[in-house]
C-alpha cells in the first residue's frame, strides 16, 4: 500500500459511459515518480477519455483516480491544477491575447481572487518561456505564432503552473515532425511526471519509459516498449503488419509494411 | 523585453488616469451645453453652490438657472456617465461569458424583455400601481425575468455553455418580441405604438436625483466587482475545459456574472431605455488598442464608455435646435462608421487572426 501512495497518479477502475455506450471499462493505470508513461491505441479506444478523467473536464461514472495518494474528487479544483499540468490536442481562441498573458494564466492555481501578479510570477513566467525556447516571443499575439510555437508556448503555461504532474493529450497531432520531436524532447528533459497520449508508435518507443495499450476501453497490455511493441501484438491492435528493427544505437523501429 | 513590459504598464496607468480627467472634464463641460442659454459662469455657480454651500453664491440656490443645471442638467449627466459606464462593462462581461466577440449586454434577451415590459406597460397599463416611472419599471422587470429565464433554461439538462447560452438568449428574445408585437397589433392604437417606438430609442432626459443615487453606485459597484474579476474573466476566454486544468470551475461565477450584469443592464434599460452599440462598441475599441487582458480592460471600458456617452448626449441635444435626438439613434448613426473606420485602419480581426 505504502507503494502505492508513492505513485503520482493511479487511477483505479475507472469507468466512463456516454448513452449506452461504454467508452472506458475500468482502467486502472499507473505513473511513478517522473516517469514518462505513454498510452497508445486505435482511435476511439478511450485515450482521451481517460485522460480527460484525470484533468478532470470529465467526471468518470465509478471508479477512483488518485494524485499522491489522494483522491482527485476531494480534492479542490485549484489544488488538483497545481499538481497536474495539461496540454491538450488544440488551442483555438476567439480572443486576442499576448504570449506573456497566455503562460501567465498558468499562475492562476496560485493566486487568490484579489492577488496581483508579482515579480517573482514575471520571473516564472519568462523562465518557462526560455525553457520552450520562446522567449523572443513574449510580447507577440498568441494568434499570430504558427502551430509548432503555439503548442510550445501552451506547454509554457503548463510549466508556469509549476506542477510535479504532465499530461499530454495527444499535444503534437497538428505539427511536423521537427516540432512533434522538438516538443517531447523538451518535456523529456522537464523532470516531472507525465502521462502522454501518442499516435506515433516510434515516438512513443523513442520517448515512453513505459506504454499502456487501450483498444475498445481496456488496457489491452502494458510494459517497457520493447516488450509492448511486438509484430504480433501490433496486429492485434491495429491489424497492420509491421517489421521491427533495432539501430545500430539499440533504439527500437518499428517499420509498416503496406 | 521585460523594459517593453514595464512601458505596457505606464502606457496603461497613464491612460487610465487620463480618461479619468478627461471624464471629469466632460461632466464640467458638457453642463455648459443645452438649450437655454446660460453662461459658463452661472453655471459653475449653481454647482459650487450646491456642493459647498458658499454664502456669496446663495442666489443661485434657487429660481430659473438653478433648475436648468442642478434638476435638469446634471443628473442627466450623470445618468449618461452611469449608463455608459454600466454598458461598456456589461458589454465586456458578457463577451466573455458567451465567449464570442460579438455578443453585447443584450445578449441574453435582455432588450426584448425590457421592450415587452414597456410594451405592456405603455399598451395596456400594466404594472401602473408603480407609481410614475412605472414603464420603466415594467422595462426593468421584463428585462431581469428574460435574462434569468434564460439562464434558467440554459442549464436544464445538464450545464450551461456559451452555445446554448446565446441559442436560448435568442429563442427568449423571438418570444418576447413576438408577444410585444401581438401587443401592439391588438391593441391597434398608432399613439401608444409611437410611444413604444420611442421608448425603444432609448433617452437620457427626464432623470431625478432620487434615481442617480440608486442608479450610479450599482453601476460603480458593479464595474468594481467584474474589475476583482479580472482572473476568472481570462479564463472564460479559454473555455470551460481549459479552465479547470488552471484551476477554476467557471460554471458558478459564469452564473453569478450574467445575473449581476443583468441587474447592472436592467437598471440602464430602467433609466434610458434602449442603447444599442455602446456595449459593444466600447468593448472593441479598447481591446484594439490594449489587448484582451481584462485587468485592464474593464476599467479602461468604464471610463471610455462614460465619456463616450456624455459627449454621445451632448451631441443629442445641440444638434436639432430646440428638440433633441433619441440617443440610442444618435450613437448608432456616429459610432457604427467610427467603428468601421477603426476597424480598418487597425486591420483588427475582432480578436481572431489578423
Amino acid at each position: 500500500m505504502t507503494e502505492r501512495a508513492n505513485k503520482d497518479i493511479r487511477t483505479e477502475k475507472v469507468e466512463v459511459s456516454f448513452g449506452n455506450s461504454r467508452i472506458l471499462k475500468g482502467i486502472s493505470i499507473e505513473a511513478g515518480k517522473k516517469e514518462f508513461v505513454g498510452i497508445i491505441g486505435p482511435n476511439g479506444s478511450g485515450k482521451s477519455t481517460l485522460l480527460k478523467c484525470i484533468y478532470r473536464t470529465l467526471k468518470p461514472d465509478c471508479g477512483a483516480i488518485y494524485l499522491n495518494g489522494e483522491e482527485l474528487s476531494s480534492l479542490k479544483t485549484k489544488e488538483s491544477a497545481r499538481r497536474v499540468a495539461v496540454v491538450a490536442q488544440h488551442n483555438y481562441y476567439n480572443f486576442e491575447f499576448s504570449v506573456r498573458e497566455v503562460v501567465m494564466m498558468g499562475r492562476s492555481p496560485h493566486k487568490r481572487t484579489l492577488e496581483r501578479d508579482h515579480a517573482r510570477d514575471y520571473r516564472i513566467v519568462e523562465e518557462a518561456l526560455k525553457t520552450v525556447g520562446m522567449e523572443r516571443f513574449t510580447d507577440r499575439s498568441f494568434s499570430t505564432l504558427s502551430g509548432g510555437e503555439q503548442q510550445r508556448v501552451i506547454l509554457a503555461r503548463a510549466l508556469a503552473q509549476q506542477t510535479p504532474c504532465l499530461i499530454l493529450d495527444e499535444p503534437t497531432n497538428h505539427l511536423d515532425i521537427t516540432h512533434q520531436l522538438q516538443l517531447l524532447r523538451i518535456v523529456r528533459n522537464l523532470e516531472v511526471t507525465v502521462i502522454s497520449a501518442i499516435h506515433d508508435l516510434n515516438i512513443a518507443a523513442a520517448f515512453c519509459d513505459r506504454l499502456y495499450v487501450m483498444k475498445d476501453g481496456e488496457i489491452a497490455g502494458c510494459g517497457t516498449p520493447r516488450e509492448v511493441l511486438t509484430t504480433d501484438f501490433i496486429r492485434e491492435i491495429y491489424q497492420v503488419e509491421t517489421e521491427i528493427t533495432e539501430d545500430s544505437k539499440g533504439k527500437l523501429h518499428i517499420l509498416f509494411l503496406v | 523585453m521585460k523594459k517593453q513590459s514595464i512601458l505596457k504598464t505606464s502606457v496603461f496607468l497613464v491612460t487610465l488616469a487620463a480618461l479619468l480627467g478627461l471624464l471629469v472634464f466632460s461632466v464640467l463641460a458638457s453642463v455648459t451645453f443645452g438649450n437655454a442659454d446660460l453662461s459658463i459662469r452661472e453655471v459653475y455657480s449653481v454647482i459650487v453652490y450646491e456642493l459647498f454651500h458658499v454664502e456669496r453664491f446663495a442666489k443661485f440656490g434657487e429660481g430659473a438657472v438653478h433648475d436648468v443645471v442642478w434638476l435638469i442638467r446634471l443628473p442627466r449627466i450623470l445618468l449618461a456617465l452611469a449608463v455608459g459606464m454600466g454598458l461598456s462593462v456589461c458589454g465586456v462581461v458578457m463577451q466573455a461569458v458567451v465567449k464570442n466577440p460579438l455578443a453585447d449586454p443584450y445578449v441574453l434577451g435582455i432588450s426584448s424583455g425590457a421592450s415587452l415590459g414597456a410594451t405592456l406597460a405603455i399598451l395596456l397599463g400594466v404594472g401602473a400601481f408603480f407609481g410614475g416611472n412605472f414603464v420603466g419599471i415594467m422595462a426593468f422587470l421584463g428585462a431581469l425575468a428574460a435574462s434569468f429565464a434564460v439562464i434558467f433554461l440554459a442549464n436544464l439538462g445538464g450545464r450551461a455553455n456559451a452555445g446554448k447560452l446565446v441559442l436560448t438568449g435568442m429563442a427568449i428574445s423571438s418570444v418576447c418580441s413576438a408577444f410585444s408585437s401581438f401587443a401592439i397589433y391588438l391593441a391597434d392604437s398608432s399613439d401608444a405604438t409611437a410611444q413604444v417606438t420611442y421608448w425603444t430609442m432609448g433617452s437620457l432626459a427626464n432623470t431625478k436625483w432620487s434615481e442617480i443615487q440608486v442608479i450610479l453606485p450599482v453601476m460603480i459597484v458593479g464595474t468594481l466587482i467584474f474589475w476583482s474579476q479580472f482572473r476568472n474573466l481570462n479564463l472564460m476566454l479559454l473555455g470551460d475545459e481549459t479552465s479547470i486544468t488552471l484551476g477554476t470551475d467557471l460554471h458558478r461565477v459564469r452564473m453569478f456574472y450574467m445575473a449581476l450584469s443583468s441587474i447592472m443592464v436592467g437598471f440602464a434599460v430602467y433609466a434610458a431605455g434602449m442603447i444599442g452599440f455602446v456595449g459593444l462598441i466600447i468593448p472593441h475599441v479598447i481591446r484594439m488598442f490594449f489587448g484582451t487582458d481584462h485587468k485592464k480592460m474593464i476599467p479602461l471600458c468604464a471610463l471610455a464608455g462614460a465619456i463616450f456617452l456624455i459627449w454621445a448626449d451632448v451631441a443629442c441635444r445641440s444638434i436639432l435646435k430646440n428638440s433633441e435626438i433619441p440617443v440610442g439613434i444618435l450613437v448608432s448613426m456616429i459610432g457604427a462608421p467610427c467603428f468601421i473606420y477603426l476597424m480598418i485602419r487597425r486591420s483588427y480581426g475582432f480578436g481572431g487572426a489578423k
